[in-house]
C-alpha cells in the first residue's frame, strides 16, 4: 500500500474509514457486552467447574481436576452410547424433515383455494410447547390404553402388541416420528420464504424453452432453493443435537434413547456430580460447535458462493 | 376439633427442663446445627413448609389448624412440583444459594443422607431421642444418617399385593406363587419403567431373599451375591414366561394402578394410594390387597417409603419451624393427612383411629408393612446408587443383558458410586 503513490483523495477516505471502524466498534460495544455477560461468564465458568470436583459428602469441599473430569467422560461407554444415539436422532430427523419440509413449502406456495388455512393449519404442531407433543405422544403409544395400539387392534393391522416406548429401535423410532411431526413445518416455512423471492418470470423463461414441470423443478427451484434449504439445515441440525425434552418425557433415556443433553443433566443435576457434569456440558457444546463450524466452513461457503452467482 | 397434642408436648416441655443447657449453637465451627426438643419453647414468627404439591387439601388443612391453635407461629404453605425429583432440584436450588425462604422441608426418606452429609438441615437427634416412642420403628430409622437424625417422620409408605378376588380365591403368600398363578392368569405389573420405581420394586424382592446392597457400614458394595443374581433372574424369567407382560417395561405407579384397574391384570405391586382410587374403578369391590409375599421361603420385607420433614439450615426461624414439625406430627393432624390424602401416618396410635381405618380399611396390615420395611441404601450418593441398580435391573429385564452380568455390572457402578469425590 505504501508504494502506491497516494492520491489526494485516499488519506481522506482511509481517515473517513477508520472513524466509520471506531464509530463500528463503539455501536457494537453494548451488545458485545451483554454477550460476554450473558454468554462468554457462564461458558467460562462452566468450563472452570469442568476442571474441578465438588464433593457430594463434605460440604464446601473442592479440588482441583485438571481434565480428570474429561478423561472420566471420554472414557464412559454412557457418553458415547449418548453420542451415536444424538447423531442417529439428529441425521434420521433432520433428513426426514428436509424432504417432508420441502413438499410443504411447494405445496403452501401452490396458489389455491383456502391455502391461507392450510398454512395456518401446518404450523399448529410447530405452536405446540415440545413437552406437550411428548406427553401427548407418550400417552398415544401408551402400551394397553394408548390410541396407536388401539387402533390397530380395531383394525385387524399387525404391532397391536408392540410396546413402543420399551423396547429399543420402536422407542427411537416414535422419538424421530415426534420430532419430524413438530418440526417439518418450520422446515417448510424456512423454504417456503426461499420459494417465494423466486421470480416468476425464471419460470416463464423456462417454460418458454418447454421446460416440464419436473425439470422446472429440478432445474430452476432446486437450485434457487439452496441457500434457504441450508439455511433451515442449520438451524435444525444444531437444534436436534441439542434435543432433551423429547427423550426426557418420552422414556427418561431408556431403550437406547439417551442423549448427550439429558446424560449431562441427569449426572449435574440428579447426582450432582458438578464437575463430571459440566464436562459432559461442555462435550456436548464443543461438539455442536464443531458440527456449526463444519456447516459455517463448507455449507456457509456454497451459500456466498451462490449468491454471488446470482 | 379436640387439640392432642398432649404427650408430646408434655413430654418435649420436660425434656426441655432437662436438656436446656444446649439450645440451638449456631454451629459455626463446621459441623451441622443442631435443635433441642426445648427450642420450640417460645418459638414465634413465620414459618414456611415446602412440601409437594397439596392434591387434596390436607396440607393447607393441617396449616389452618395449626395457625388456629398456636397465634404466636404462623405457617404457609410453599407447594413444590408433584414430582419427587423436581421437589429435590427445587429445594437443592433453594439450599445452594443459602435461601432463607423455606423453614421446613418435605424431604423424600432417600435424601436424608445427601442433605445431611452437605449440613444443609438441622441435627435433630435430640427432639427424636425424645419422641422415638410415638413413632413406627422403622420411620424414625429413616430420619437416620450416620448414627444421627435429620428429621421427623411425616408420612411413611410400603407396597402392596393387590389382587383380584374374583380371580383368586386367597392371597398368595410368596411372588413363587404370585408368578405361577399370574402365568395361568391375567398376569401381575409392577413399576417397571426405568426409574426409581424399578429399584423399589427390585429391592422388595432382594430385600424378602435376605439379600443386600451395601454392607453394613455402608461404605462397600454387597450386591453382587447370588441372592442379587436369583432374584433378578426370577423377574427376567418371569416376563420371558408371560407372568409379567411386556407393557410393565413402562409403567410406573399410574400406569400400573390404570392397567389393574381396567381389568388387564390378576395381580398388581403397589402403593395403598390405589386402594381407594381402586374403589371409584371399573373393579370396585372385586379386589383386595395383601402385604407383600415372601420369597424363597423367608417372610418379606419391603422397602420403605414417605416424607420426613427437615428443617433447612438457612432458616431464619428454626425454634419456630421445630414448633411447627411437633404439631404436624401428632396423632390429629396425622389423622387428617391418612384419611384425606390417603397418606400413611408415622405415628403408630394413629393407625387405630376410627377414622382412619375407615378411609384406609387395612390400616392395621399397612402399619405392619412399614414395620418390617427396610429403608432403601443410606449414602449420599444414593441417586448414583439407584441408578446403577435400575439401569441394570431394566437391561436384564428387557433381554440386553443376562441377569449375573447386569447384577455383576451394578455392584461395579455402585463401587464407582462410592468412590465419588
Amino acid at each position: 500500500v505504501a508504494s502506491v503513490p497516494a492520491t489526494v483523495a485516499r488519506p481522506r477516505r482511509r481517515r473517513a474509514a477508520l472513524s466509520e471502524r471506531r464509530l463500528a466498534a463503539v455501536m457494537l460495544a453494548p451488545a458485545l457486552i451483554v454477550i460476554a455477560i450473558v454468554a462468554a461468564y457462564p461458558i467460562g465458568y462452566a468450563v472452570w467447574l469442568s476442571l474441578n470436583e465438588y464433593s457430594v459428602r463434605v460440604p464446601g469441599l473442592s479440588r482441583f481436576a485438571g481434565l480428570k473430569n474429561y478423561r472420566e467422560a471420554l472414557g464412559s461407554p454412557e457418553f458415547w452410547d449418548a453420542f451415536r444415539t444424538t447423531f442417529f436422532f439428529t441425521g434420521v430427523s433432520v433428513a426426514l424433515e428436509l424432504v417432508i419440509g420441502i413438499g410443504m413449502a411447494l405445496a403452501m406456495h401452490e396458489a389455491f383455494k383456502g391455502r391461507a388455512l392450510l398454512r395456518t393449519t401446518v404450523l399448529v404442531p410447530w405452536a405446540i410447547l415440545t413437552v406437550v407433543t411428548a406427553m401427548t405422544w407418550r400417552t398415544i403409544f401408551e402400551p394397553d390404553l394408548g390410541f396407536m395400539n388401539s387402533m390397530l387392534r380395531a383394525l385387524h393391522l399387525p404391532g397391536a402388541d408392540v410396546v413402543w416406548l420399551g423396547q429399543s429401535g420402536y422407542a427411537m423410532a416414535v422419538m424421530i416420528f415426534a420430532d419430524v411431526w413438530k418440526t417439518a413445518p418450520f422446515m417448510g416455512l424456512l423454504i417456503l420464504a426461499g420459494l417465494q423471492v423466486i421470480p416468476e418470470d425464471v419460470y416463464d423463461a423456462a417454460k418458454v424453452d418447454g421446460a416440464t414441470a419436473w425439470q422446472r423443478f429440478r432445474r430452476v427451484t432446486l437450485p434457487l432453493l439452496v441457500p434457504a434449504i441450508l439455511v433451515a439445515l442449520i438451524f435444525r441440525t444444531l437444534d436436534a443435537l441439542r434435543v432433551f425434552d423429547l427423550p426426557f418425557v418420552l422414556t427418561k433415556g431408556a431403550n437406547g434413547t439417551n442423549t448427550l443433553s439429558l446424560e449431562a443433566q441427569q449426572v449435574l443435576t440428579a447426582d450432582r456430580v458438578i464437575g463430571l457434569g459440566s464436562a459432559l456440558s461442555i462435550l456436548t457444546f464443543i461438539t455442536i460447535m464443531v458440527v456449526s463450524f463444519l456447516y459455517i466452513r463448507f455449507v456457509g461457503g456454497n451459500i456466498r458462493a451462490l449468491a454471488e452467482d446470482r | 376439633m379436640k387439640s392432642s397434642r398432649g404427650p408430646g408436648v408434655l413430654l418435649a416441655i420436660a425434656a426441655a427442663t432437662l436438656v436446656a443447657a444446649c439450645g440451638g449453637d449456631g454451629g459455626d465451627g463446621g459441623g451441622a446445627k443442631t435443635l433441642a426438643p426445648g427450642d420450640a419453647e417460645n418459638a414465634k414468627g413465620e414459618v414456611a413448609w415446602c412440601i409437594g404439591k397439596d392434591t387434596t387439601g390436607a396440607f393447607a388443612e393441617v396449616v389452618k389448624m395449626h395457625n388456629a391453635q398456636n397465634p404466636d407461629v404462623q405457617a404457609k404453605l410453599i407447594e413444590l412440583p408433584t414430582s419427587a425429583d423436581e421437589q429435590r432440584t427445587q429445594q437443592i436450588q433453594r439450599l445452594r444459594a443459602k435461601s432463607a425462604e423455606c423453614d421446613v422441608l418435605g424431604i423424600d426418606t432417600i435424601w436424608t443422607a445427601e442433605y445431611a452429609s452437605q449440613d444443609w438441615v438441622y441435627d435433630v437427634s435430640d427432639v427424636i431421642a425424645d419422641r422415638k416412642d410415638e413413632f413406627i420403628g422403622s420411620t424414625v430409622d429413616s430420619a437416620k444418617f450416620e448414627d444421627k437424625y435429620w428429621a421427623i417422620p411425616f408420612n411413611t409408605n410400603a407396597g402392596f399385593l393387590y389382587y383380584r378376588k374374583d380371580e383368586v380365591s386367597t392371597a398368595p403368600t410368596t411372588w413363587e406363587q404370585v408368578y405361577t398363578e399370574a402365568k395361568s392368569k391375567d398376569g401381575v405389573v409392577y413399576q417397571g419403567a426405568r426409574y426409581e420405581g424399578l429399584t423399589v420394586n427390585f429391592l422388595e424382592l432382594l430385600y424378602s431373599a435376605g439379600g443386600k446392597v451395601l454392607s453394613d457400614d455402608g461404605k462397600s458394595v454387597a450386591i453382587d451375591s447370588p441372592e442379587a443374581k436369583k432374584v433378578l433372574k426370577f423377574m427376567v424369567d418371569g416376563r420371558k414366561d408371560g407372568a409379567v407382560p411386556k407393557a410393565v417395561a413402562t409403567y410406573m405407579e399410574e400406569e400400573s394402578r390404570r392397567a389393574f384397574e381396567s381389568g388387564k391384570a390378576t395381580f398388581m405391586r403397589n402403593w395403598p394410594y390405589a386402594y381407594a382410587l381402586g374403589n371409584e374403578s371399573p373393579i370396585k369391590g372385586k379386589f383386595a390387597i395383601a402385604t407383600l409375599p415372601g420369597y424363597g421361603g423367608k417372610p418379606a420385607s419391603g422397602v420403605i417409603g414417605g416424607y420426613n420433614l427437615a428443617i433447612s439450615a438457612y432458616s431464619d426461624n428454626a425454634e419456630g419451624a421445630l414448633e411447627f414439625v411437633n404439631f404436624v406430627t401428632q396423632p390429629e393432624p396425622q389423622k387428617i393427612m391418612a384419611s384425606k390424602a390417603s397418606l400413611p401416618p408415622t405415628v403408630s396410635a394413629t393407625y387405630e383411629d376410627p377414622a382412619v381405618k375407615k378411609a384406609m380399611p387395612f390400616a392395621l396390615e399397612l402399619r405392619k408393612a412399614v414395620a418390617q420395611a427396610q429403608p432403601r441404601p443410606i449414602s449420599p450418593v444414593y441417586t448414583q446408587i439407584s441408578e446403577a441398580i435400575y439401569k441394570n435391573v431394566y437391561s436384564a429385564l428387557t433381554g440386553q443383558a443376562s441377569a449375573d452380568s447386569a447384577v455383576t455390572k451394578m455392584a461395579n457402578q455402585i463401587d464407582k458410586a462410592l468412590q465419588t469425590f
